[in-house]
């Protein structure tokens, strides 16, 4: 008995200190603009090359889809982590040595490019899905009135494949705002590296406590966002009339390498 | 360019997808306001034959000219040629996140770049034209399967084409609903359109239909007027195929 409150109150020194709550939480609060920045301009990046990645993969054009096809590939099968420091140490190496002095990156650049690059590569999965998921009937009936393949695309294929895509980049994002705790390694000022520089001050780790509190607030309520966001997809395709034959299954998604059996390029010059 | 009034014109046209020989040289003329019905089983290749003359799919032998215009050399600029031609599909294909209205209205718009007044003005009188004016602001799921179709083949009249093509428009539909969109192609018929339609409804092509075509594994089998080949088949495979459907 007594040592099971020992126990509770060690965990409470350690974990849940109060003095040290109210110290480190205006710290990390500090950090969140440059988070966000990190967030958002990793976010629109990713998505617009994944985008056009997805449109690379899915063309006519043998070049661009091998281009495409191993990039994703490649990206996916590289740990962040090594893609970060390879961009923020090693491109600094190569810069320093070779006076090409732009190979220089501040961390938040840094970090920027790498999460880009690498969630470049999960969005242009879940692009690709979400447009071979569109009947390709659709895509017949745009080209059949003389609209080109990029109208088609643009204005028929599109409009529906994002409406499809929006619960698994949701999903996409919350995993992004995890990893931006990676940017620690290469001493960006983010939540993470914060917490963990005044854990070294106080020795003690309530300061990571407090930022697990952080991350959580922000991705629980996306978490819910998002599958609440599968349900209604889900059940509106559903409410479709059976003949329509105009939408495939959208749970098509829930593995993006399901629907690669259409013929790539579609053959419809 | 031969004959002003050849609308479309088949040349030994072979298709295949892979190892599958699907068209096995078909040749076919057809001219102005004719209203050619294609029969024959499942796998005969109607289908894809529609297909073709759509250039949706790419042909390995032959050629295909629609209004003198080779669609098959490369240098035709094919998007232009489709406008000329309209498509209705057995499955609609209606757009599901456009009203009707605006299902009829994208071609003329982003094709065609006409204004978005001009737009909505053909397109409202088309959907009188096919009876669903009231149902210019519904969704695709908001509709039956005939009224889809009959928007379907507003959307098609709307890009003004000279020949449209049917595929097994009706056969999705429920009995009660075919009646509706087969009025509708028997206007554009009585009103000179050149049509090529794969169906089964057999009323339908002995009232409306001037030529008949019976396909089988590739190949025109047999031609002649609907009423002629239904009355007095010649082939013993067109025989055995209406003693199925009729
Ligand atoms: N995209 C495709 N890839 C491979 N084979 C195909 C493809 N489309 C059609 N086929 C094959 O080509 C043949 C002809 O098909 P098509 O759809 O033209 O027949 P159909 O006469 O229209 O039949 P139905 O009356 O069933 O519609 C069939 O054997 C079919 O399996
Ligand atoms: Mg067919």
């Amino acid at each position: 008995m007594e040592s099971l409150l020992n126990g509770f109150e060690a965990f409470q020194r350690y974990y849940l200190n109060w003095e040290i709550i109210q110290e480190t939480f205006p710290l990390l609060l500090q950090t969140l603009p440059l988070v966000l920045e990190l967030l958002v301009l990793s976010m629109v990046f990713s998505f617009v090359l994944g985008l056009i990645l997805s449109l690379m993969r899915l063309s006519r054009f043998r070049p661009l889809r091998w281009f495409a096809g191993a990039y994703v590939d490649f990206f996916r099968g590289l740990p962040l982590l090594l893609n970060l420091v390879f961009v923020y140490s090693g491109l600094a190496i190569v810069g320093a040595g070779s006076g090409l002095r732009f190979l220089i990156l501040p961390p938040i650049t840094a970090a920027v490019v790498s999460l880009s690059t690498t969630y470049a590569a999960y969005s242009a999965e879940v692009f690709r899905a979400g447009i071979e998921s569109i009947h390709r009937g659709q895509m017949e009936a745009a080209r059949s009135l003389g609209m080109t393949y990029a109208q088609s695309m643009r204005y028929v294929v599109l409009p529906q494949a994002i409406k499809v895509v929006i619960p698994p980049l949701t999903n996409e994002f919350i995993a992004l705002i995890k990893d931006t705790s990676l940017a620690s390694v290469i001493s960006l000022q983010e939540l993470l590296f914060t917490a963990k520089e005044k854990m070294g001050v106080v020795a003690n780790p309530t300061p990571l406590a407090v930022a697990a509190v952080v991350y959580v607030i922000f991705t629980i309520p996306l978490i819910r966002l998002a599958s609440r966001l599968e349900k209604k997809r889900d059940r509106g395709s559903k409410g479709t009339k059976p003949t329509d034959g105009s939408v495939d299954k959208p749970s098509a998604l829930v593995s993006a390498d399901i629907a690669t059996q259409l013929p790539k390029g579609g053959g419809v010059r | 360019m031969s004959d002003p009034t050849t609308m479309i014109e088949l040349q030994d046209v072979h298709k295949s997808y892979g190892h599958l020989e699907v068209l096995r040289g078909i040749d076919l003329l057809i001219t102005k306001s004719e209203v050619v019905v294609v029969i024959g089983p499942s796998g005969s290749g109607k289908s894809t034959m529609l297909r073709c003359i759509n250039a949706l799919e790419p042909i390995q032998r032959g050629h295909i000219l629609i209004e003198g215009i080779d669609i098959t050399d490369s240098k035709t600029n094919v998007n232009k040629v489709r406008q000329k031609i309209g498509m209705v599909f057995q499955s609609f294909n209606l757009f599901p996140h456009k009203t009707a209205l605006e299902n009829v209205m994208l071609a003329p718009l982003k094709v065609q770049k006409k204004s978005h007044s001009e737009a909505e003005r053909i397109a409202r009188d088309l959907l009188v034209t096919v009876g669903l004016s009231e149902k210019a602001d519904s969704h695709p799921d908001q509709l039956s399967g005939g009224q889809q179709q009959r928007v379907a083949i507003a959307r098609a009249l709307a890009m003004q084409p000279d020949m449209m093509l049917f595929d097994e428009v009706t056969s999705a539909l429920d009995p009660e609903l075919v009646a509706e969109v087969l009025n509708v192609m028997k206007d554009l018929a009585l009103a000179g359109m050149t049509m090529v339609v794969v169906t089964h409804e057999m009323g339908f092509a002995r009232e409306v239909g001037t030529r008949m075509i019976f396909m089988d594994e590739g190949v025109i089998v047999e031609e002649s007027h609907p009423r002629e080949m239904i009355a007095n088949p010649r082939e013993e495979r067109t025989k055995k195929f209406l003693g199925m459907v009729l």
